[in-house]
């Protein structure tokens, strides 16, 4: 068939990364690069050792060749995600964090684990802000009915993961309204 | 050299200090380019269970532009004394061809498995054809009758003449002709604030910028419609 079964209802995370992967991310170049013109915009110059502003996917590709260092994102970093964890596990609500931090976390510890401080400390913290934020999804869904259900600060990577049960379930509780509809009209009929 | 080159076009879409002001981590850029805008189709396109109108102008100009790099690509290849830095502007021009590919294939397919699912819906329906390009309508008309022809002659032949119907309308089974189910939930993104819609339960939603929302496809597909929101 022209789309394999498992990407019918749903994307894959390797599909969020390569979304994510278009999002600009400052490196510090080791080669140089006129400015270049892209598909997806113009990138450059490159001049060592000014910093640049180019897509993660071409930044990814630079490092794995050794010709350029990743200047991580602001919110990559100990403090940052430990005030996060905080909040997020005194709060009820969801933290603020960007819509794709899961992608790109994953994306730049992978290649570039050598130009962020204390790779090790941050895995643990996203982790576990995941769980903190993985049991919260779970009660939301306690508030889940046939309508409408807001998700505020939810980001793309928790939104996939919770999908397919969150559609199922409001697709059951469409029916059973349904039908409870119907057979209202039924009886009034009577 | 007045050879082919990588030339920057007619105007950047990024600007080369973005403002980091407010953390409004959802902010989309005013222009988005059109890689962007066929990304954000695409993932319309996935989650909607209905088929969305076609974005040919979008897919079109892509392809031209991948076109136009490919053959750049190509020239530059086939100059023996390139540089080294040119070397690395090859490479990173020939991987995002294959990104853009790779995106440009997958919206198709994702168009391609809905046409083919709902052929004969389609063939039914002209308010659908609308939305479809004249490769795809022609595609899901010869599918549709393909499709039937096939079932005539391996079985429906052989039945009784009142059961070789392919549209009957029989209580309490689903229905002959598969339809996208509008009821589906979807998550939705919006991109500005929204004019209020109405909810199944009666009530009415406004969504705001940047809010996201769990809903079924029907509340939304007129905000989808006029791109107010996306989804994911």
């Amino acid at each position: 068939m022209a789309l394999p079964v498992s990407l019918r209802n749903s994307v894959t995370p390797p599909e969020l990364e390569l979304i994510a992967s278009e999002q600009l991310v400052e490196i510090v170049p080791l080669i140089a690069m006129e400015r270049t013109a892209f598909i997806s915009g113009a990138y450059g110059p490159l001049r060592p050792p000014t910093k640049a502003k180019i897509p993660i996917w071409m930044a990814m590709n630079l490092k794995f060749k050794k010709k350029c260092h990743i200047v991580p994102p602001d919110w990559l970093n100990v403090e940052f995600l430990q005030e996060r964890l905080i909040q997020e596990t005194s709060r009820p609500e969801f933290s603020q964090l960007p819509f794709r931090f899961a992608e790109v976390a994953k994306l730049l510890l992978d290649v570039a684990q050598d130009d962020i401080q204390n790779p090790d400390k941050i895995r643990s913290l996203l982790k576990d802000i995941r769980e903190a934020r993985q049991a919260k999804s779970r009660e939301g869904l306690q508030k889940i009915d046939h309508s409408e259900l807001s998700l505020p600060n939810l980001c793309s990577m928790e939104i996939n993961e919770i999908r397919p049960f969150f559609v199922r379930a409001m697709g059951v509780l469409t029916h059973i309204t349904r039908d409870a509809a119907t057979e209202a009209r039924g009886f009034d009929g009577l | 050299m007045a050879g082919p080159s990588f030339v920057p076009r007619a105007h950047d879409i990024y600007p080369d200090d973005v403002p980091m002001a407010a953390p409004n981590f959802f902010d989309v850029p005013a222009d988005e380019s059109p890689l962007q805008q066929l990304i954000r189709h695409w993932m319309n396109e996935r989650h909607s269970p209905d088929i969305l109108p076609g974005q040919e102008d979008v897919l079109g100009g892509l392809l031209d532009h991948i076109r136009r790099q490919s053959n750049t690509v190509h020239l530059l290849r086939s100059d023996p004394d390139s540089s080294e830095e040119e070397h690395f502007r090859i490479m990173l021009a020939q991987t995002e061809i294959e990104r853009v590919k790779f995106v440009v294939r997958s919206y198709i397919r994702t168009r391609l498995y809905k046409i083919e699912k709902y052929a004969r819906y389609i063939a039914n329906t002209p308010e659908v054809q609308e939305r479809l390009s004249q490769a795809e309508l022609n595609h899901a008309q010869t599918f549709a009758n393909l499709t039937e022809d096939h079932f005539n002659i391996s079985v429906l032949q052989a039945l009784p003449e009142h059961q070789r119907g392919l549209d009957d309308q029989t209580p309490f089974t689903p229905p002959m002709i598969p339809e996208p189910d509008k009821s589906r939930a979807v998550f939705v993104h919006a991109l500005d604030d929204c004019p209020p819609v109405r909810l199944p339960d009666g009530t009415t939603l406004r969504i705001q910028k940047g809010q996201i929302v769990l809903t079924p496809y029907a509340v939304v597909e007129q905000l989808l419609g006029i791109g107010s929101v996306e989804l994911v």
